[in-house]
């Protein structure tokens, strides 16, 4: 198997390509980014390249699966670029975040070579409502809120843009619905969220939350790369706690307030302070405790959450 | 007497499936479990009284599920039915929750922590998959706050426990729970509340209930899944014959059980 990987200069990209590194049977890992190069990876050589790549162009696109991929014998392609950046928007995001994925997939269905396509998504793309169940399995609604934040949006449309060419002819397409991975640099709302001293949680609600760590990201999209499984998978993590552990756990105070009032005070918060964190794409998890049912994936993939999460230090918060 | 939960370590209890944290991935919590049976014990033994027949026909492992009757202004007859059984088989019960106490705050919470689960197909479905005792009150909101006149009378019948009893191969135990529908009379319903999470406001007669004697009666297990193979769950026409059966046995119980009683207040 030789591995096509975007999104490589990102901490999950990069504990991938050392994963696969790792792994006898993988010959060579072409890693992807946007940047000229991304620190703590592997230098090139004979088992590894990187390509320095702007996937929302098409001739980028072509001249990359059909250039350094084709003389890489590259069959497999793991994509995982999306924004993380709440704040930012616009239609340069949006090629990023949609553009870029419906680039790469449709290329690869074209491509004579590839016969893997795994995409990494968000267990955000679901909608979630109070009487829905507290498991969400691959079959529930998807978050169709035109009023989302593009952030959002974004996703949802990435997502079901793979999700459309699965039952297509050409490479085995999985869509890998992974549940918030809790570190730094890897676009997480509830890092932000714990970045402040004291936490705001809406008062009289305690949801469950569910956390992945990066070794078991690696791990599922390990596990979705190596077999030939079509369709989409839930990815949860190993940790599931009320949202006031988590705030204990991490050293944070844990100060309920009443819900209507957290929406203004996050937004001048983030007005103020500039953090990242945006109370209204998360109120309804604030409220609605709603988990990833990963039965597919143990069923299918074969995969099983292990790690659990190293709970951020106030040191690793305020850096 | 006291539960059997506060001398139990939540390691040790059956049934409870421990993410990691202390917690089910349902948010049940066997500390705050134990104390809140802990605060109903003089509630169940000296203030309503209550005695309980038949405990025998509810299984202590596996798959199960309980029926009862649903009355009164709050669901106290859910809180002696979950104490109740855990004092006499140790086994945890996880009612099973109308869809809008998600929508309340502070009650959403306590009714996780002491393992109420709302009632959505997959919620249930994973908790009969994973062996656990449920209760199911199939009258649903409708049977909270029912004016005194249609006490103990099952008008609205919801058909799931059948289909789920049927596909899970759970046998269904009805359960008869006498008092909770005379002890708190309820005036009315103040609709117009749907916009707080709410179908309806009870108005009680009195501020609290009637110190009235209540009893759980359990009765013989129907075995569903004796006669009928886990496909017939598709089967609507299977299904509500199924739940009638199960509506009538639970008539004939509380029939029984209101003659048996030797006396409301005494």
């Amino acid at each position: 198997m030789n591995v096509l990987v975007t999104g490589a200069t990102t901490p999950l990209g990069r504990a991938l390509v050392e994963h696969l590194l790792a792994l006898r049977d993988v010959g060579h890992v072409l890693a992807v980014g946007a940047e000229h190069w991304g620190p703590g990876l592997p230098s090139d050589g004979t088992r590894f390249s990187y390509e320095q790549v702007d996937l929302t162009r098409g001739r980028s696109v072509h001249d990359l699966l059909y250039g350094p991929a084709r003389t890489c014998g590259i069959d497999t392609v793991l994509h995982g670029v999306l924004h993380r950046a709440v704040r930012d928007q616009g239609e340069r995001i949006h090629a990023i975040n949609v553009e870029a994925t419906r680039l790469l997939v449709q290329a690869c269905v074209r491509h004579p070579d590839i016969r893997r396509f795994v995409l990494r998504s968000g267990g955000e793309v679901y909608a979630i409502r109070s009487d829905e169940p507290n498991l969400l399995d691959e079959d529930r609604p998807l978050a169709f809120d035109a009023g989302a934040p593009q952030w959002l949006r974004d996703r949802v449309e990435a997502d079901l843009t793979t999700c459309a060419q699965i039952g297509t002819a050409g490479p085995a397409i999985a869509v890998l619905r992974c549940a918030e991975i809790l570190a730094r640099g890897t676009g997480s709302q509830l890092w932000d969220y714990l970045g402040s001293r004291v936490c705001l949680r809406p008062l009289g609600f305690d949801p469950m939350i569910n956390v992945l760590s990066i070794d078991d990201a690696v791990a599922a999209a390990v596990a979705a790369l190596s077999c030939d499984a079509r369709g989409a998978f839930n990815i949860p993590g190993f940790d599931t706690l009320p949202l006031s552990q988590l705030i204990a756990r991490s050293g944070r105070h844990d100060v309920p307030v009443p819900g209507p009032l957290l929406a203004p005070l996050y937004r001048l918060r983030t007005r103020t302070v500039g953090f990242e964190f945006r109370y209204d794409l998360n109120v309804r998890r604030f409220h609605v405790g709603a988990l990833l049912d990963g039965g597919r994936a143990r069923a299918v993939l074969g995969y099983q959450p292990r790690h659990p999460i190293a709970f951020p230090s106030h040191a690793a918060l305020a850096a | 007497m006291s539960s059997s939960l506060i001398h139990r370590p939540a390691v040790a209890l059956r049934g409870f499936h421990d993410e990691g944290h202390g917690f089910d991935m349902f948010g049940l919590h066997p500390p705050t479990l134990r104390r809140s049976l802990a605060l109903g014990g003089p509630l169940c033994d000296r203030y309503f009284r209550t005695r309980s027949y038949g405990i025998e026909h509810v299984p202590r492992d596996g798959a199960a599920i309980l029926v009862a009757n649903h009355g009164g202004a709050l669901p106290v007859d859910g809180t002696l039915l979950v104490l109740d059984v855990d004092r006499k088989t140790g086994r945890i019960v996880r009612p099973i929750a109308d869809r809008f106490v998600p929508a309340l705050p502070l009650v959403s919470t306590w009714f996780a922590r002491t393992g109420a689960v709302v009632g959505t197909h997959a919620n249930v479905s994973r908790l009969l998959a994973r062996g656990e005792l449920i209760a199911i009150w199939p009258e649903g909101a409708a049977g909270i706050a029912k004016p005194a006149r249609d006490r103990y009378q099952m008008k609205t019948w919801q058909v799931g426990h059948a289909e789920l009893a049927i596909r899970y191969r759970a046998p269904i135990v009805p359960v008869a729970i006498v008092g909770a529908e005379e002890a708190w009379p309820v005036l009315g319903r103040i609709r117009g509340f749907r916009r707080f999470g709410v179908p309806f406001l009870p108005v009680p007669f009195l501020p609290v209930p009637l110190p009235l004697r209540h009893a759980i009666y359990y009765g013989a297990p129907i075995a569903l899944h004796d006669e009928l193979p886990p496909d017939a769950a598709d089967d609507p026409g299977v299904v509500a014959r199924a739940a009638a059966r199960v509506r009538l046995a639970l008539s004939e119980l509380l029939h029984d059980a209101r003659n048996s009683r030797a006396g409301r207040w005494l």
